[in-house]
């Protein structure tokens, strides 16, 4: 399959890569069919590129073994979670979303933005805060 | 929009699978419950504003500026 991004080009990818997002992304609800894609000058940021809509695209970071979102809400199950990132050009105004993230299944591929009841979990956490927790 | 007068542990129904009851009144502030279908997302209305605005700030971020950021976090890792 073929898909071309504003930002990335003509994408080459497989059917099975496909995220599905049956209710979309919050604010994006339109946008059902997502990729992650790595790309190595961005790392350790990924991207969730809409299959959507060619100009959409979300710069986010792995949280999947960030315990207080994974043991916490996800103890026993087999999910990949990422926090959206906002990325600023000044590093110091970058933040990533910990009160909100993006839950994928890794068993049927099936994504959602899910809405923590944790008032700890920050919506702009400050990525220079969370910077330890990506050097672990 | 319509607008009800409800009294503690009354409900209000809305279609077939979500009732909304008033738990209690207190102080100014009104405690609600909700039974709701799954797929049916129920959250407070400030911090849905607060994540569409925040995914549409993230939709902007361009490669350049993630690059440069991950540029940044490698070289703390590595003073480290």
């Amino acid at each position: 399959m073929k898909w071309k991004n504003i930002q990335f080009g003509e994408l080459e990818f497989e059917e099975k890569h496909v995220l599905n997002f049956p209710y979309g992304l919050i604010g994006f609800e339109e946008n059902r069919k997502f990729l992650v894609v790595n790309d190595e000058e961005s790392e350790p940021f990924r991207w969730l590129v809409s299959l959507d809509d060619p100009e959409l695209s979300f710069p986010m970071i792995d949280v999947s073994t960030y315990s207080e979102i994974s043991n916490k809400y996800f103890p026993k199950e087999n999910v990949t979670l990422f926090a959206v990132a906002s990325i600023k050009e000044h590093f110091d105004e970058s933040t990533v979303n910990m009160r909100s993230p993006i839950v994928i299944d890794n068993a049927d591929r099936k994504g959602k933005q899910i809405v923590l009841d944790d008032d700890v979990l920050m919506v702009r956490t400050p990525l220079t805060s969370f910077t330890p927790v990506l050097m672990e | 929009m319509l607008i009800l007068s409800r009294k503690l542990e009354e409900e209000i129904k809305i279609g077939d699978s979500i009732s909304i009851k008033i738990l209690a009144i207190q102080d100014g502030q009104v405690k609600i419950g909700i039974v709701a279908p799954k797929e049916t997302k129920v959250f407070r209305g400030e911090i849905y504003d607060q994540i569409q605005k925040e995914n549409i700030e993230a939709a902007k971020g361009t490669k350049g500026d993630v690059a440069h950021a991950a540029e940044l976090l490698k070289q703390k890792k590595n003073k480290k």
